[in-house]
């Protein structure tokens, strides 16, 4: 089995997704976020060589917003309401990992069951298709075992990831109109995520999301 | 003739080159510190100066004491010439996989009788954190190894890494895997940066020092050696593996690649004392974190494999 440099690309974001699950910094957490961004970013200019230029477009917003944009206010906000690590998560960090791995395999078996939309390359659309699951159950397993409310849009962001690596590999690619669209849903959701951040923080006094179950009025 | 050339090469290479590459780490680290740091061969030094100096030996040590250092030095011999740490390696009849594996731990096994054969309280602390440590990181070497010897359907080392070798002659991404989690696995089981720090004074939070704190002369040098070349074999390994993982990408004549071999080991150790700079000692607690990633290396790894085996 020989892997093409797009396929390397898109299989890259979801290995980096499986080593976010192994540490809670949450800088460290950030930065391999933003690294899986990046290669996500590279496949979309790889598929934009390929097929439609406007992807070449999409490529740059992503690298400008996502990887780089969305990391930094995040981390920022990290700073401010002084949250540097996960305390308490439902399963200990190596344990998850290890469960993200056993995901990949599980997604890789999954993706032949699917029909392949996409003609030409049919090997490449099955790699794109498991490496999209795989982010898709990466993040999935970050919202689930996190408790602290940062980790919960870290994991967000990830199913984000996800949701857009399958489009992009099962696709022929969205209108650009939609993507910038979905682009612009992120951010604003991340901004007002991240202000409410600063509000629970000021009136509980911490961030853990699994005590946030009561209401108070 | 070439044949006798090769076995006069390595052997030199053999009893030079390991207190030399710890000299280089030393040295790398050293100049990310703006330290000028002592000449590379300066562990070489060290080795002659322990070769003069006197011995003393605990009186409660029994024989085990004694012969460990020099059974050790053995082992890690014989594990030198069954592994392919640089490709002008002669040739040996059978460097299975999982011998050389065991020769590993028998080698801590008796390191660790070692430690516990002197009773002292250092030894003891040492043994026990480097059996904790080897109980984690076991499966990410065998399973590194178990993998790349899947792909090529053999378990001899000097096959699954000789260049003539076309299961795994387009596979970097496999490589890249296995190599990162041997050169992971290989900051554990030797005792380096992340995990222990060997220049600290205090042998209390240490695991190999600790462990060797009872031998002082010739021991100590057949000991340091032994660890020396134990340093060289593992990062010369995964030195191995991405030189593999970049060998598609730069078509390598057949005539550079001895040197290029050397040329990789070389690099890898540089890049253990840019690690060592950069990195600090881990809390003991933190350990199976890190640890973990190696496993994750090594269990990515025999996922490609697996996948490999499937599609083919």
């Amino acid at each position: 089995m020989t892997l093409s440099i797009y396929e390397l690309a898109v299989l890259s974001a979801s290995i980096l997704a499986i080593f976010l699950l192994g540490t809670t910094y949450i800088r460290t957490n950030l930065g391999f976020y933003s690294a899986q961004t990046m290669a996500i970013a590279a496949a979309t200019m790889l598929a934009g060589s390929q097929r439609e230029p406007h992807l070449y477009v999409i490529a740059l917003i992503i690298l400008l917003l996502k990887a780089v944009g969305i990391p930094v206010f995040l981390i920022w906000i990290a700073d401010r309401i002084d949250a540097q690590t996960d305390a308490g998560t439902y399963l200990p960090a190596p344990l998850s990992m290890h469960l993200g791995i056993l995901l990949l395999g599980a997604s890789y078996i999954l993706s032949s069951e699917l029909p392949m939309m996409l003609g030409h390359g049919q090997g490449s659309s099955r790699i794109g298709a498991t490496a999209a699951m795989s982010l898709l159950f990466s993040g999935i397993l970050v919202m689930l075992t996190r408790r602290i409310a940062i980790s919960q849009i870290i994991g967000f962001l990830m199913i984000e990831n996800g949701i857009y690596l399958f489009a992009l590999t099962q696709t022929h690619g969205m209108p650009m109109m939609v993507e910038m669209g979905i682009l612009l849903d992120v951010l604003v959701g991340v901004m007002i995520a991240g202000l409410l951040l600063f509000r629970i923080k000021k009136s509980f006094e911490h961030i853990d999301a699994s005590q946030l179950t009561q209401l108070k009025d | 003739m070439t044949e006798f050339f090769r076995w006069l090469v390595f052997l030199m290479f053999v009893v030079l080159a390991p207190p030399v590459s710890v000299g280089i780490i030393r040295k790398v680290k050293a100049r990310l510190q703006n330290r000028i740091g002592a000449s590379i061969f300066q562990p070489l030094f060290d080795l002659l100066k322990f070769y003069s100096k006197g011995e003393t030996v605990s009186e409660v040590t029994s024989w085990i004491f004694r012969s460990s250092a020099g059974i050790n030095f053995a082992l890690v011999l014989i594990i030198a010439l069954l592994v392919p740490w640089v490709q002008f390696k002669p040739h040996v009849a059978s460097a299975d996989i999982f011998l050389v594996i065991y020769l590993f731990a028998f080698m801590r096994m008796m390191t660790v009788l070692a430690a516990l054969d002197a009773g002292s309280a250092f030894g003891g602390f040492g043994a026990s954190r480097e059996v904790t440590l080897a109980l984690l990181i076991e499966p990410a070497l065998v399973l590194c190894l178990a993998s790349l010897g899947v792909v090529s359907r053999t378990s001899d080392l000097e096959q699954i890494f000789s260049f003539a070798n076309l299961a795994l002659s387009n596979q970097p991404g496999l490589w890249l895997l296995a190599g990162s989690g041997l050169f992971l696995t290989s900051l554990v089981e030797l005792s380096r940066m992340p995990v222990d720090d060997p220049t600290t004074h205090l042998e209390l939070t240490m695991v190999h020092e600790a462990m060797i704190l009872e031998n002082s002369g010739r021991n100590l040098l057949l000991v340091e050696y032994t660890h020396a070349l134990k340093l060289l074999v593992l990062f010369g390994l995964s030195a191995q593996c991405f030189l593999h993982a970049i060998a598609p990408v730069w078509q390598l004549p057949a005539v550079l690649i001895s040197a290029a071999s050397g040329g990789a080991v070389l690099i890898t150790l540089a890049l253990v004392g840019v690690q060592e700079g950069l990195s600090v000692k881990l809390r003991w607690t933190r350990l199976p974190e890190f640890i973990a990633y190696a496993v994750t290396m090594a269990l990515l790894s025999v996922l490609v494999a697996i996948a490999g085996r499937l599609g083919s």
